[in-house]
């Protein structure tokens, strides 16, 4: 009996990793030819329909497969992709003209159906986290009056929305979405059907996601995507990406990487480093709804105990440029300000400041009223490097600043409550001055962390939201960014540049801002190719 | 009714009955995390109502008792619910981590025991001697070690340093046929190894001490008397006297076991129901959370109670009593 019974024990032992060996299947070749790149990234693929995904490597797989209206260049101008043209037939009425020669995988063509499919589709299922959705506020719906030209009707003149639309929406085919109840529960797991320079193969939750190169594309040279296959593999932090680019597991590492590392692998025989733009900033919020940050000279003398510099240099070695205190990122250049400077470091100025507002300082030199909490999130490594540089440039100041690091999905809640004096923490992708003035300084903005309510900024704001005159729109940017600027509605305090690695053997990437873009935009794998 | 179908019995009862409040605490828990779904996956353009909207469509805007009364009946229909942010079944989501949970736990049980077994009887017949305190010394370091620390060195070592193991992964992508299966043993060496270095030390520490116990009883006196040969005494005797705590640690590490695997799927990106759970706790993913949990504590629960089995099975007092 007892032997019979060790030896069930011994065979549930072994039979475990029988069974769990034959489980998974063994993926079939590929029939693709052509060189394979294979990029590592830190999350999986959350949802594989562009209209619900919102993680990076969301992002990073199906743009590779679901083309755009605009896209965006260096100097943070938007420019055409699948839409050759857009503007505006009467304040209520947008256009976008469409290039007729992208088709889906399975053949069909690429047209304004599949365009005024997706707006209406997302305006009536409204899928949870899609970021075009809040920018259709003012569409009531889309037409495609022609194979290439699409009208949006809008309830009210908006000079924002072809351009937002434009570049934050995945065109998806109507022939496919159509066919489901809701796109907002549309898993999109298999048979997928993409119009850009590669399409899904294969997708194994955890472990990778392969695509291979579609028929043709228009951005490509020669119209043909360079490479056979793209893998993307899934790894659990950035330092074990580094490690397996190291060791030539991967060939390109589609997160950023740390400031501390790019030297070191700068350095490194077989590693290139290439720089990307960044497209926001790194801030700190000062809720005014609390006392006493609703006095102007408080968030001054806050704005004067901050070595920015010296931030720049330690945390982000050297990596980050400054704004000039602007929200206008610098990389857009047709709204950046170049005569707005920034914030001048110096403790004594903020504490003549804050004794001309009645504060007075106690025996060890502190301002006794002014003990302030700031929350950051504990994911964000480099945030919570400067986050103590702060704290302690604000203590030369008499300024008290305790820090609350926290997990990400606890400070998202503190930050929606406005359970906070300072807030810090970045604004990834500002692509649109205007849209992000309104969203981070009107009253009702979602990210009005600091619930700035300045009349004169919300008029100029409204303004510009219906300005489709260029150098107008730009007029009134420059006010409005010198307005936050003095009054501190928001502290910036860099704009990141980034940088990605690759194999040296790698050449051909384009380099596009932001970190959502980077090199892994479907205009920069399309060209991508192996050194012979 | 027979004792033994009793005795059954009895343990199917307890273990249905943690495994409901396995299932309770859970819920609750999650539900007790700072944040709400809706905020994981809100981008900047989501106004409060849009994310009121999400928590209606994710059933999150209803009180707390009617959430827990559609969920355990949605759970005894076998129905783990709809993953938040996949908008997929959650089985399926489990279906296709388990086996790879199941092969790197069950190959470091395997592994575990079939080393740990031999060095606890090598400790335990030279006891006091060199060997026997290599092997303590050893088993004392191995479970002071921490998961990611054992990760991460094996990483460099192998991984980068002498480059002989792949960092992460279950297998490469675009390897098929028979060279698919010997790729994916060549990822699940360095895991394995994590989890066994981690494990092994109570086993041998436990296997030593009992088998020294059951070397001094008198039935093994009376064994040499009768001029058996020592080998027969130790393996024949002693040991199936000594393995019944063993036995029991084995259904206690299964808990660790699984615990374990999260942060070494984690670590070694392997692609397991652990580094899921991670996952789904960023985008506070409730279904695959509560499904995760309930399939690992489900895991748990029916190791614990076929040890007991096994334990009544190899002691006939424990049946009875």
């Amino acid at each position: 009996m007892r032997r019979r019974s060790f030896a069930a024990l011994a065979a549930g032992a072994l039979g475990a990793p029988a069974l769990a060996g034959c489980a998974p299947s063994a993926p079939a070749g590929s029939r693709a030819t052509g060189d394979t790149l294979t990029i590592a990234t830190t999350t999986d693929v959350v949802n594989f329909n562009p209209l619900v995904g919102n993680s990076r490597t969301d992002y990073w797989v199906t743009d590779l497969m679901y083309p755009r209206l605009l896209t965006i260049d260096a100097d943070g101008n938007k420019r055409p992709c699948l839409a050759t043209r857009y503007g505006y037939s009467d304040p209520r009425t947008g256009y976008y003209e469409l290039r007729d020669d992208m088709r889906w995988s399975d053949g069909k063509p690429v047209t304004a159906t599949d365009v005024a499919f997706t707006i209406n589709v997302i305006k009536r299922d409204k899928p949870a986290g899609n970021t075009t959705f809040g920018l259709l506020a003012n569409v009531t719906s889309a037409k495609a009056v022609s194979p290439t030209r699409v009208e949006l009707r809008l309830s009210t003149p908006d000079a924002i929305v072809l351009r937002e639309v434009g570049f934050w929406m995945t065109v998806v085919p109507a022939h496919v979405y159509g066919r489901v109840e809701s796109v907002a529960r549309f898993a999109n797991t298999a048979d997928w059907v993409g119009a850009g320079p590669y399409t899904l193969v294969s997708a194994a939750k955890g472990q990778a996601y392969t695509l291979e190169r579609s028929g043709s594309y228009p951005f490509a040279p020669g119209g043909r995507p360079t490479l056979g296959r793209v893998v993307f593999r899934v790894y659990p932090d950035v330092n074990s990406e580094i490690l397996a680019l190291r060791s030539g597991e991967v060939d390109l590492i589609a997160n950023t990487l740390p400031p501390a590392q790019v030297r070191i692998l700068s350095r490194t025989n077989g590693i290139s480093v290439r720089k990307v733009p960044g497209l926001g900033y790194a801030h700190m919020a000062y809720n005014m709804t609390r006392r006493p940050l609703d006095k102007l000279a408080v968030r001054q003398a806050l704005a004067h105990a901050v070595d920015y510099g010296a931030i720049r240099r330690v945390v982000l070695q050297g990596q980050g440029v400054s704004t000039g205190s602007s929200p206008i990122p610098p990389t857009i250049t047709a709204y950046a300000d170049s005569r707005l400077t920034e914030y001048r470091f110096d403790p004594a100025y903020s504490r003549k400041l804050l004794r001309q507002a009645g504060f007075r300082e106690d025996a060890h030199g502190r301002f006794a009223a002014l003990n302030l909490r700031l929350i950051y999130s504990l994911q964000d490594a480099v945030t919570a490097q400067w986050v103590n540089m702060v704290a302690s440039d604000a203590a030369k100041a008499g300024i008290t600043v305790t820090l609350q690091g926290m997990d990400r999905n606890t400070y998202l809640a503190k930050t929606d409550a406005g359970d906070y004096d300072i807030y810090a923490g970045n604004f990834a992708i500002m692509d649109d001055p205007v849209t992000n003035m309104a969203l981070t300084y009107l009253p009702k903005g979602a990210i009005n962390y600091s619930k700035v309510d300045d009349p004169e900024l919300t008029g100029i704001i409204t303004k510009a939201l219906v300005t489709t005159d260029a150098a107008g729109q730009h007029d009134l940017m420059a006010q409005a960014a010198r307005i936050v600027r003095d009054n501190v509605y928001d502290n910036v305090v860099y704009l990141q540049n980034f940088y990605v690695a690759h194999g040296a053997a790698w050449t051909g990437f384009v380099a596009k801002p932001s970190e959502l873009l980077t090199v892994v935009d479907p205009e920069s794998l399309a060209r991508v190719r192996k050194l012979r | 009714m027979p004792t033994a179908l009793r005795f059954a019995l009895r343990r199917l009862a307890r273990a249905l009955l943690t495994l409901w409040f396995a299932v309770t605490a859970t819920f609750l828990l999650l539900r007790l995390l700072p944040g709400n779904p809706a905020l994981a996956v809100a981008n900047p353009n989501m106004t409060k109502a849009d994310q009121q909207l999400l928590l209606h469509q994710y059933g999150l805007d209803q009180p707390l008792i009617v959430q827990y009364g559609k969920y355990l009946w949605q759970l005894v229909h076998g129905n783990l619910g709809v993953s938040f942010t996949q908008q997929v079944p959650v089985g399926d989501v489990l279906l296709n981590r388990l086996p790879w949970t199941l092969l790197l736990t069950g190959s470091a049980l395997l592994v575990t025991i079939g080393v740990g077994i031999p060095l606890g009887v090598l400790a335990a017949t030279r006891a006091g001697g060199a060997l026997d305190r290599l092997v303590q010394l050893a088993g004392v370091v191995g479970q002071s070690l921490f998961v990611p620390s054992v990760g991460i060195f094996l990483l460099f070592a192998f991984g980068l340093w002498f480059r002989v193991l792949p960092i992460g992964g279950a297998y490469t992508p675009g390897t098929s046929g028979a060279a698919w299966y010997g790729d994916v043993l060549r990822h699940l060496i360095l895991p394995c190894l994590s989890l066994t270095l981690l494990q092994i030390g109570s086993y041998v520490l436990t296997l030593r001490a009992t088998l020294i116990d059951a070397l001094g009883e008198d039935y093994c006196a009376l064994a040499r008397a009768k001029g058996l040969p020592n080998r027969s005494v130790v393996w024949k005797h002693a040991l199936r006297n000594a393995l019944l705590p063993t036995t029991t640690l084995v259904g206690l590490q299964l808990g660790f076991l699984v615990g374990g695997a999260v942060l070494t799927e984690t670590i070694f990106a392997y692609p397991g129901v652990g580094r899921g759970i991670y996952e789904a706790v960023t985008q506070l993913d409730y279904p695959v959370l509560q499904g995760a949990f309930v399939l690992l504590a489900a895991t748990v629960v029916v190791a614990n109670m076929l040890t007991d089995l096994a334990y009544g099975l190899l002691d006939p007092r424990v049946r009875t009593s």
